[in-house]
Formats: C-alpha cells, sequence, structure tokens
C-alpha cells in the first residue's frame, strides 16, 4: 500500500525516490533468478566441450579445463574415435540422418495441425459447426497418458505399414498437436471483433475471403506463436518417435537416447546433440519474433 | 398515419410480420413496415428494445424466425448479405485494422471486380467530399474517431448500397462533435439522395435526423411517424412518456358525466372534455384516464387563477428554467421562461389547457383524444 501510494503522481503526492537498497536488491533478485533459469543451458554448453574426464569431475568447474571439439565430431563421425569417449561409443550412425528425419516429419506435422487447427477453430467460432462441445471433443486426445494410444496405434500401424516412416509419425504429430492449435488459435479468432468480419461480409465477401482477407492477417501473431508452440512440441516428442520408429525414421529426441553405452551415459555427445538440437528452436523462435510480440499479448484487437 | 412523403414514393423496402426469437426470447414482435426511397428513417427506442436485431435481420446478419423482407420488390429473407447490396455502418465502425484507409475503401469495390482505375477514381471521389484525402495511407488504427466514422461511412457508401443501415454511429462521439457530425450527416444523405436507416436511442437524434421515426419498444413497432406526429399525436403512454425531455406530466384523472356535460376530474378540478366525449365514451372511461401534458405547455398564470403549486426545484438552463412542483403529492414538471424568476419554496399559480394536452385510456394505455376543445 505504501509502495504503490507512493509511487502514484498526483498533486498532492511527490514521488519519493527509491533508495539505493532497494535498486541493489532489485537487481539481485533479477540476477538470481535468470542464473537459476539459464543454469542448465550453460551448463549443457560447458559440458559439450569438454573431454570424457571432466564429466563427472568432482569438484566441477563451469569453463571446461581442456576444451574440445570432439563431442561435437563424433556426432558427424560417428567412425572417428577418439580418446575414451570414442572407443565406449556404440553409436554407428551419424546424426545426420536422424536430423533429415526431423526436418521432415516436424514442419510438416506443425504446417497441417496449424492449418488444420486455424480452420477447424474459425468453423467451431465462427460457424458453431460440431456443436459447443466439439473443441471438447477435440481435446479427448489430450486426456488420456501418451502411452494408452500406443498400443492399438502399433496395431494399426503395423497392418497399414506405417511404422518407421516418415508419414506415420507425421499423421501422429499433427493428430496429437491439433488439439493445442485450435484451442490456442481459437482464442485468437474469438479476440477478432465479429462486426469486422460482418462489415467485410456487407461489402460483399464470401467467407473464405473473409477468412483471408480479414480473419488471417488480424490473427497472424496468434499463428506465430501456435506455430513456434506446436513445432517445440513436435521437435521434442521422444515416446511416439521411439516406438514408432526402428532404425529409418529416427528422429533427434530418439538419437540423443542412443547415446548411453554399457558402461555409463556419454555427457558429452549427448549434450553437444542438445546443443545442436535446439538450434532450429531458437533459429524459428528469432525468425517469427516480430509476431510473437503480438501473438503473446493476447487481445491486443480488442477495439 | 401515412407518410408526409406522399404516396408517390417508391415502397424501397418491406418487412411483413418480421418475427425473431432467441431461445425462446422474442426480440423482435411481428413487425411490419414499409421504408421508401430516398427516406432517412431513423428506429428509436430504449436499448434492448429489438431496434438493432431488426437492422441485422434487414442486412442478412441474422434470419428473422418468422415473416418476410422485400429489397426493390425481391423476397430477400434468405437471400445471403453478400448479395443484399445493402450498406451497413457499426457502432465501433469496424474498420480493417490491418488496412489502409484507402485499402479499406477498395475493398467492396475490389469484390465488384472494377478496374484498379475506377477504383482509384471513384476512391479520391468520395475521399474528397468526406475530407479523408490527407489520410488514404494511413492504417486505420491510428485514426481518430472522427475520421474512423467518415471511413466507416464512405466505405459503405462506395458500393453503391441500394440502402445505407447505420447503427448508433455516433454513440462514441464526444458531445459538442457529435451534433456538428449530425449535421454532416444529415447534409450527406440530402446530397446523396440515399435511403438511410438510422439507429438510436437518443430521441434528439432522431427527432432532428429523421424525415420518419419509428419507435419501438419490448420488440413492438409502437408508431412510426414524422417527427411532429410523433411529438404532438403520440398513440399510446410509451411513445408520450418517451418522446419529449423533460417527459410529459401524466396524470391520473377521473371521468364525470353531469347533466349532459363530460368532464375529467382530478383533485377537486374539473376540465370540460364535452368536444372529444364521443371518443372518450368509447374508451370505457370508467376504468380510468390518463391525462397528458408536456411540461413546455404548463403555463404560469396570475395569482388566484389556476391551479396553486409548491415550486419544490428550479433548474435553470439559462433561456428557460424546468421547475418541479408540487400540487399536493403530485409532482408536476414545468418548461417556463428563465425571465419568469421562479424561486424554490414559493407557491406559484399554472394552467393546464386542454388545447394541448392528450387523453389516454388507463387501462390500455391507447390515445383517446388529442388537444382538446
Amino acid at each position: 500500500m505504501k509502495m504503490l501510494g507512493s509511487r502514484r503522481v498526483g498533486a498532492s503526492q511527490v514521488v519519493r525516490p527509491k533508495s539505493t537498497i532497494f535498486w541493489i536488491l532489485r537487481w539481485a533478485a533479477i540476477l538470481a533468478t535468470l542464473a537459476f533459469f539459464s543454469f542448465p543451458t550453460v551448463w549443457l554448453l560447458s559440458i559439450s566441450f569438454k573431454p570424457p574426464i571432466e564429466w563427472m569431475a568432482f569438484p566441477p568447474t563451469l569453463v571446461p579445463r581442456n576444451p574440445t571439439f570432439d563431442n561435437y565430431v563424433v556426432l558427424f563421425r560417428p567412425e572417428l574415435p577418439k580418446g575414451t569417449a570414442g572407443a565406449m561409443l556404440r553409436v554407428t550412425e551419424p546424426v545426420t540422418k536422424s536430423f533429415v528425419n526431423s526436418f521432415i516429419i516436424v514442419p510438416v506435422a506443425t504446417f497441417i495441425s496449424v492449418v488444420c487447427g486455424f480452420l477447424a477453430a474459425y468453423a467451431v467460432t465462427r460457424f458453431r459447426v460440431g456443436g459447443a462441445f466439439m473443441p471438447f471433443f477435440v481435446l479427448t486426445t489430450r486426456m488420456f497418458p501418451p502411452a494408452a494410444f500406443a498400443v492399438p496405434l502399433l496395431l494399426y500401424y503395423r497392418w497399414l505399414r506405417l511404422i518407421d516412416t516418415p508419414i506415420g509419425l507425421i499423421v501422429i504429430y499433427a493428430g496429437f498437436t491439433l488439439a493445442f492449435s485450435l484451442w490456442m488459435t481459437k482464442g485468437f479468432i474469438e479476440g477478432v471483433p465479429r462486426h469486422v468480419e460482418e462489415a467485410a461480409i456487407l461489402d460483399g465477401a464470401s467467407p473464405w475471403r473473409v477468412l483471408f482477407t480479414i480473419t488471417l492477417p488480424l490473427v497472424k501473431g496468434g499463428l506465430a506463436a501456435t506455430t513456434l508452440f506446436v513445432f517445440i512440441l513436435n521437435w521434442t516428442e521422444f515416446l511416439y518417435a521411439l516406438i514408432f520408429t526402428s532404425t529409418r525414421s529416427i528422429t533427434v529426441p530418439v538419437q540423443l537416447s542412443h547415446y548411453v553405452g554399457a558402461v555409463g551415459r556419454f555427457y558429452g555427445p549427448q549434450a553437444a546433440l542438445g546443443v545442436v538440437a535446439s538450434i532450429p528452436v531458437v533459429a524459428l523462435g528469432y525468425m517469427i519474433q516480430k509476431y510473437l510480440v503480438t501473438g503473446f499479448s493476447f487481445g491486443l484487437l480488442k477495439r | 398515419m401515412e407518410n408526409k412523403l406522399g404516396p408517390e414514393r417508391n415502397v424501397l423496402l418491406s418487412l411483413k410480420g418480421v418475427h425473431k426469437e432467441f431461445n425462446g426470447f422474442v426480440a423482435v414482435n411481428r413487425i411490419d413496415l414499409d421504408v421508401y426511397e430516398g427516406e432517412f428513417l431513423c428506429f428509436l427506442g430504449p436499448s434492448g428494445c429489438g431496434k438493432t436485431t431488426t437492422l441485422r435481420m434487414i442486412a442478412g446478419l441474422e434470419t428473422p424466425t418468422d415473416g418476410e423482407i422485400y429489397l426493390k420488390g425481391q423476397r430477400i429473407t434468405h437471400m445471403p448479405p453478400q448479395q443484399r447490396n445493402i450498406g451497413f455502418v457499426f457502432q465501433n465502425y469496424a474498420l480493417f485494422w490491418h488496412m489502409t484507409v484507402y485499402d479499406n475503401l477498395a475493398f467492396g469495390l475490389r469484390i465488384r471486380r472494377l478496374s484498379p482505375k475506377e477504383i482509384d477514381r471513384r476512391i479520391r471521389e468520395v475521399a474528397e467530399r468526406f475530407e479523408l484525402t490527407d489520410v488514404l495511407r494511413k492504417k486505420a488504427t491510428y485514426l481518430d474517431l472522427s475520421s474512423m466514422q467518415r471511413v466507416a461511412l464512405a466505405r459503405a457508401i462506395l458500393i453503391e448500397p441500394y440502402l445505407l443501415l447505420l447503427d448508433e454511429p455516433l454513440n462514441n462521439i464526444r458531445p459538442g462533435l457529435r451534433e456538428l457530425m449530425r449535421a454532416d450527416l444529415k447534409r450527406m444523405q440530402r446530397d446523396l439522395g440515399c435511403t438511410m436507416i438510422y439507429v438510436t436511442h437518443d430521441q434528439e437524434e432522431a427527432m432532428t435526423l429523421g424525415d420518419r421515426i419509428l419507435v419501438m419498444n419490448e420488440g413492438r413497432v409502437e408508431q412510426i411517424g414524422s417527427p411532429l406526429e410523433i411529438y404532438q399525436q403520440p398513440v399510446n403512454l410509451f411513445v408520450a412518456g418517451f418522446i419529449g425531455r423533460p417527459p410529459m406530466n401524466l396524470i391520473p384523472v377521473q371521468y364525470e358525466v353531469t347533466a349532459e356535460q363530460a368532464w375529467v376530474v382530478w383533485k377537486g378540478y374539473r376540465w370540460s372534455v364535452n368536444s372529444v366525449k364521443e371518443q372518450v365514451e368509447k374508451s370505457k372511461p370508467e376504468r380510468g384516464l390518463v391525462l397528458g401534458i408536456r411540461p413546455e405547455h404548463v403555463r404560469l398564470s396570475p395569482e388566484g387563477l389556476g391551479i396553486p403549486a409548491l415550486v419544490e426545484v428550479v433548474q435553470p438552463l439559462g433561456r428557460k428554467d424546468i421547475l418541479v412542483l408540487k400540487i399536493e403529492d403530485t409532482l408536476l414538471q414545468a418548461v417556463v421562461y428563465g425571465g419568469a424568476k421562479v424561486r424554490e419554496g414559493a407557491i406559484i399559480w399554472v394552467e393546464v389547457p386542454l388545447r394541448d394536452a392528450h387523453l389516454f385510456s388507463a387501462d390500455t394505455g391507447r390515445a383517446v383524444a388529442h388537444g382538446i376543445g
């Protein structure tokens, strides 16, 4: 109350200057929070440059004592073992294949999911397609643990010969993230005033024209946010990728799990792969950040 | 009830028994209406009376539960709104916020596949008359309210609609500017000669703008007529109480006949209503009558003449004062010229001239007579 009072600028009130202690505490809190949340990322980066001897060294060091690129090299050239890491490594496939797979499966699945989710959300909000219960019905795909779907899907997939194919994973990914796409875009579509669409209709625009020239441009920030969100979900999905792929169509998260040997975990290559795998997500976020600002400030359109 | 525009005008739009229910709630109750070409018609009524719903049904944004709508003789009840060629100005203007003013204006014309050259010519022309030339390249979001309103109007007019519908377009405009824009609108309607239906809950707006006014209440049409008709001959108690500010004084009175003379009696005062005896007799006066007198028609009279009244409140408005008078236990409002110098607490004498009064049936609420004697 006191703080609120001192902040308000009124005729009878004077803004009290903040004390030095306030600023010190404030910055301490900010830095502590920042350190807490960025530590795992920093640690990942650090390990990815450490030689095997330092992975488990005690006391741990944040900066590698003998920095090396071996962990990265081993990802792409597993046949060039170096040091103890290489000797124990049983992975014979370079990560290139899993990256190619992920780069095909994830964007395609994300695209299908967001496009279908957006169109479905539009139909549901503007035309009440399927009745009021429809959006909740779609949400039921997220109500059960993913493992519950695994066995029936496995049976169908074997029958349809979709196991270990990119198409198989694309269908699963698009299907399971559809509920997210629908619900997220639904919120943005509801933020577009109905009158704006009606004005376009009265100007003579067909429903598709209204959708593409009025609604879509007004929710593009929301679509960008949804795309990034769904992309991350798909990019990091592990369970279905593990179950439905074996060799040809493995994705990056599955590849990541392969750096476990008979003796222990290969923290170095794993960390290196983690760093490499996070690059596409960061890059995508960077590319669409212009739209993300409006996307994350829900309801900017309300006028 | 014939419109003042005369019968030679063509009927442009016709509503026949148009009815709308939302989940059992009757929003619009069997409306019949003819709108003539070139007229400025105002829908007037309190919020929630169904005026906007009626407008939306004409535009095709809502489908009537029952009844038919005809535009230029063609039945359009179930025609999609895209094909009706009706312009609509929304309360919040509903501009395409992500587009420039130019693109907003061009939207309907591009759908009509006009050549870019023709579109440009028409936009320049309209922009000129609406003083929008300077903001054509601006994003719609960055406009001030008055420009937004003009863009909304210009956009609706550019498609050359058969009919222009306006849903409280001046609601968000601050007073002062409002009156200016109102005058603009009226001038523009005259110049363009287009037919307009204008929805408002502001009677001043309706009175000043409309060639005719349709007074709505609880989904029903109470009265259609020229502003003067509605002011001078309200058909029932609702219209009488709704139109005019301050509102009409409504006084419950008794009806008496003594020796072939007909009287209305109130608190020992009596007025002869012989001249309208026939109408009064027909309205079952034994169930009670209501005498209506507008505050501006209540007159001060010399001391000792008329009815003595205690001045409760004086509300000076400069050129005139609004008085709240107390006669025994009844409150009466009167508008008098400010020069009368009436003081609060004083006793004054007033007169209720029956020539300007109205009689209503207390039972049905319908008007029995206007201007007695």
